[in-house]
């Protein structure tokens, strides 16, 4: 029986070309689409889990709740609690603290810029990363050891086989030299811990900071610290005894205080997080929220959905060509339940060849899927054999979605009807309209949040952010003598195109940190404010707009020591003034104390951080000994070639054993808004197939509806109607479906995007004409696919219509 | 093996009632061949699909081979036809997608034939049919006569004890009408129950007995010598 099943579905594939190609493409698009995002999510959810023991690696992390802030934790482990939990508790098999720093590679002779982790000797027990040369056991028993990825390996020294070679390391003012005692496996994708350069923990332990943070249990100093529990132990899930660690060590915390304040009631505590929670709980800093994979999942299934309705509406529309077959069957006994086996046997071979082709397109696409993604996925069935389930249950899914609805209607035939043709089925039942309508609806709403989406971006790419960020250089100078500035400045400002040089201790744009300080404002309230040390000339190069009071000078020696140049909304928060009476006023510090900090120009606001932020209070100051980490040069508007070969020629004279790291503030900006552009992308091309797919069903069903009023068709031709007439009648009916989707989406995208763009500070207004453009657009689409069709079947010679009927 | 009394079909629409099948009551005895005649419209066709279990009366009582089965649902239906009736269509009804072999060994699928059998069956029945040499051949390759007796071949291929044939020879010229005549003349004569609904008094001259209809009733018996 099965074999007679198949048998017939191929056959039924083999004899309609058109709607088969229709429905395997379509379907095949559908699948590519969500086995890709299903991919991401597997990604994503598989991160930390190669781990051999990681269902018993936890991270240290401190928990905040009570008073008016959000429960929530934080990673950043204080320097000596890893080894007193390891002290404390016999359940801590081993504890490893993980510090990061960006440090300077020589190696051949050629300096590169990287990062190093320093880790404790634990750190082989606790985690699998696999060594390809070299012994975890010793790797990181001597201080000046360092275990290397073969990706840096290779790309030092042109080979993998490192060990026992030695490299020149600089994370502060000199390069010391390390000899190399392992070359890593590098490091998976979907890996929490990283690192390029692993070195000893006992390396920084004489460090100034690292024993500062030692003594001071308060003090964090952007360190993680991970524990492996024995096998059985329970203290993950035991705050008791977690809690008696805390007091035991912050007794403070523990004291009754008098009259708490609302900040006060605040309560911290420490939690262990399981490793393979880290990537994906958003609840403690850094981790992701999982809601983005649900989105994309959402998305991949609304285009997937799409290609399953083209199946159904495609049967359905065929089913007046397949009424004889079924009653014919049915009289010779077939009963109800053979029918629906042979239906969806059919849409089950053609799940399968459309996951088939789905999965080879997707391979296809999966390099351009991971730049839209920002990921480095790949279809691995041993990384992720969760894979094969999911890809089985994603065909089966696919086939019982797209087949049940049709099995269930043509089995339903009567055969005395059917063989009477008193049974009038096709493609304008209710339910085929509603889906097409439907099918619509998903395109042309994702559409409109995709121009939607691109207009907020490119409002936001364009916005004036109270500085000029064009044709500005920003030079990497950490690690650097602070006296080189200086010499750099000096040789770069006088040159052709070069029309300014300054610098600063902080960076502008994405992921370059902040630094601030707590000040009261004039009601006494604590209020954060984020500095900007940097030079005289800071303001004036940035192109920043100063609305009273003066800039700095270095004629006036108190410039150097108290004065600060504040923003607008430092004048409105801290002083509630004016910026013209700010002048001269003197700020307050979290103490309560006044006269560090004289106001003697006020800027306007400038957007420092993304546009879903409002502006910060933040001052600007010349400190007397400015030690830049970051040197910006404004280039005369053309072509950036010549004057960047100066500026690199310029550096290589000057600091010839650093790398000539640069980048264009402009760009730093743009790099906020990674992931609306990421999400703009995706929800772009997801918009663009749906509109596709639905458009290509419309073409089937609209050949079918022609097929289907063949008669019609002719007798209306017999009676004078114009091939535009008949076109036009066929049209007609689609059009109107498309009309009813477009007043569906309007509102829904409507009310989604309106809710998205409310995370802006800044934000567009939604305009009509993006809704009218967009139905404009999709009735245009529709109506052009449906015409061919129509014109088609309005120019067949009607005598050979009325003939066959 | 066929008693049907007091038979009713009425079809309703929501201004008109028409009645199809007027308290009609017949008798057929196994090994019969019976041709019901009359205007069109005159319920000969209704008549004929539900004795096929393809529709239901409304009222009355059908006993086949003394079983009341005129309130057999739809699954009881299909098991009691795919068993013991044969079906001989005026438009032959063949599935376009299938081969004449095909075709023809469909009833034995849904019957459960083993495979093996079903080949041999099949093969026995085209051969008498004298159409073997088509049997890889599609419906629309074949000529009417042709399609007509692989549409006979269907109908017997499961050796049913009743055959009914919807005007068998009305898409047919005279030479190949004869043909399909002379086929289920010959099935009678081997037991098989025949009851043949026609236009033609030529056609309905091969059988025992004519039922002349009128407005869904039985008017007039004819005995054949």
């Amino acid at each position: 029986m099965i074999k007679h099943y198949i048998k017939i579905a191929f056959r039924n594939l083999a004899q309609q070309k058109v709607l088969s190609g229709i429905n395997i493409f379509g379907l095949s698009v559908g699948i590519a689409c969500f086995s890709l995002f299903l991919l991401y999510a597997v990604h994503e959810c598989s991160y930390d889990r190669f781990h051999i023991n990681a269902g018993r690696i936890y991270r240290i992390v401190e928990w905040w709740q009570g008073g008016k802030r959000e429960p929530g934790g934080y990673p950043w482990a204080y320097t000596p609690v890893a080894p007193a939990m390891k002290r404390d508790f016999p359940d801590v098999e081993y504890a490893v603290r993980l510090k990061g720093s960006d440090c300077f590679v020589k190696a051949d002779n050629k300096v590169f810029h990287t990062s190093i982790t320093y880790a404790d000797t634990a750190f082989f027990h606790v985690f699998t990363f696999p060594l390809v040369y070299g012994n975890t056991q010793t790797a990181l028993q001597q201080p000046n050891q360092v275990v290397i990825t073969k990706e840096k390996a290779l790309q030092y020294f042109g080979t993998a086989n490192v060990v026992g070679k030695t490299v020149e390391l600089k994370t502060d003012t000199a390069f010391e030299l390390f000899t190399i005692s392992g070359v890593a496996e590098d490091i998976p994708a979907n890996s929490s811990v990283k690192f390029n350069l692993l070195g000893s923990f006992e390396h920084i332990t004489n460090d100034a900071m690292v024993q500062q943070s030692n003594s001071n249990w308060y003090m964090t100093i952007g360190m993680q610290a991970y524990v492996l529990l024995k096998p059985g132990s329970r203290l993950a899930s035991e705050p008791n005894r977690l809690d008696l660690f805390r007091r035991k060590y912050y007794p403070d915390d523990y004291k009754p205080k008098n009259n708490p304040s609302k900040e006060e009631e605040v309560q911290a505590s420490f939690r262990l997080q399981p490793i393979r929670d880290i990537h994906m709980n958003p609840t403690i800093e850094g981790g992701n929220d999982p809601k983005h994979i649900w989105l994309l999942i959402t998305l991949a299934g609304a285009v997937l959905l799409i290609a399953c309705i083209n199946f159904t509406t495609l049967a359905i529309g065929r089913s007046a060509g397949r009424a004889k077959e079924i009653g014919v069957r049915k009289v010779m006994g077939s009963q109800r339940k053979q029918l629906i086996s042979q239906f969806l046997a059919e849409s089950f071979l053609l799940s399968v060849f459309s996951a088939v082709t789905g999965l080879l397109l997707a391979s296809l696409l999966l390099p351009l899927f991971n730049q839209l993604a920002d990921r480095e996925l790949s279809f691995s069935l041993s990384r992720f054999p969760e894979l094969v389930w999911l890809l089985i249950g994603l065909t089966i899914l696919v086939g019982l979605l797209a087949g049940s609805y049709p099995a269930l209607v043509l089995s339903s035939f009567k055969p005395i009807e059917v063989l009477k043709k008193k049974l009038h089925v096709g493609g304008s039942n209710l339910f085929t309209r509603s889906l097409v309508t439907l099918q619509f609806v998903l395109s042309i709403g994702l559409i409109i949040s995709t121009i939607i989406m691109l207009q907020q971006l490119a409002f936001m790419r364009m916005k004036n952010i109270g500085l000029n960020k064009e044709n500005l250089v920003m030079i990497n100078t950490g690690h650097i003598d602070k006296k080189i500035y200086p010499l750099y400045k000096q040789a770069v400002q006088h040159n052709a195109g070069i029309s300014g040089v300054t610098a600063s201790e902080m960076g502008l744009g994405e992921g370059e940190g902040q630094m601030g300080a707590g000040f009261r404002d004039y009601k006494g309230d604590l209020q954060g404010v984020i500095e900007y040390p940097g030079d005289y000339n800071y303001l004036n190069t940035m192109g920043m707009t100063l609305i009273a009071g003066r800039n700095f000078n270095p004629a006036i020696s108190s410039d150097t020591t108290d004065a600060v140049v504040v923003n607008e909304a430092l004048v409105q928060t801290l002083l509630g003034t004016t910026p013209e009476k700010a002048i001269g006023t003197q700020l307050v510090n979290a103490k309560g104390n006044q006269g560090t900090k004289t106001i003697i120009g006020v800027t306007r606001n400038f957007n420092f951080e993304d546009l879903s932020q409002k502006v910060r209070p933040q001052l600007f100051y010349r400190p007397a000994a400015l030690q830049p980490s970051r040197i910006f040069v404004r280039l005369q508007a053309g072509e950036p070639g010549s004057k960047l070969a100066l500026l690199s020629n310029t550096w290589k004279k000057l600091v010839p054993d650093a790398p000539f790291e640069y980048s264009f503030v402009d760009e730093k900006f743009d790099n906020f808004y990674k992931n609306e552009t990421r999400w703009s992308s995706i929800a772009g091309w997801a918009g663009g197939i749906s509109i596709f797919l639905a458009c290509l069903g419309l073409f089937g069903l609209a050949a079918l509806a022609a097929v289907n009023r063949t008669k019609e068709i002719g007798i209306r031709k017999v009676l004078g109607a114009t091939v535009i007439q008949v076109a036009g009648l066929l049209s007609k009916d689609f059009v109107k479906l498309i009309t009813a989707a477009l007043l569906i989406a309007t509102p829904l995208a409507w009310y989604f995007m309106h809710n998205w763009l409310q995370s802006y500070a800044w934000r567009i207004n939604i305009a009509w004409w993006v809704f009218a453009l967009t139905g404009g657009f999709a009735i245009l689409v529709a109506v052009t696919t449906v015409s061919v069709q129509a014109i088609k079947a309005a120019m067949a010679n009607p005598v050979k219509a009325l003939r066959n009927e | 093996m066929i008693k049907i009394r007091d038979l009713e079909k009425i079809y309703r629409t929501e201004e008109v009632e028409t009645v199809a099948l007027n308290k009609i009551s017949i008798d057929v005895k196994e090994g019969e061949f019976v041709a019901i005649m009359g205007p069109s419209g005159c319920g000969k066709s209704t008549l004929l699909n539900i004795l096929g279990l393809l529709d239901d009366p409304d009222n009355g009582s059908f006993l086949f081979n003394n079983i009341e089965v005129a309130n057999f649902n739809e699954r009881k239906r299909a098991d009691l036809r795919k068993h013991n009736i044969g079906f001989v269509f005026q438009s032959f009804n063949l599935i376009d997608e299938l081969t004449v072999f095909e075709n023809v060994e469909l009833p034995l699928i849904y019957t459960g034939v083993k495979s093996g059998d079903r080949k041999k069956r099949v093969e026995e029945v085209l051969d008498k049919m004298q159409i073997m040499h088509r049997r890889n051949h599609y419906p629309q390759q074949l000529s009417g006569g042709q399609q007509q007796r692989v549409a006979v071949a269907r109908a017997v291929v499961n050796n049913p004890k009743l055959i009914l044939a919807d005007e068998p020879t009305g898409n047919l010229d005279s030479s190949n009408g004869n043909e399909v005549m002379t086929l289920l003349t010959d099935l009678n004569e081997q037991g098989t129950t025949i009851i043949m609904v026609t236009h033609s008094e030529h056609d309905a001259r091969y059988s025992h007995r004519i039922i002349r209809m009128l407005d869904g009733q039985t008017v007039l018996e004819n005995i054949m010598v």
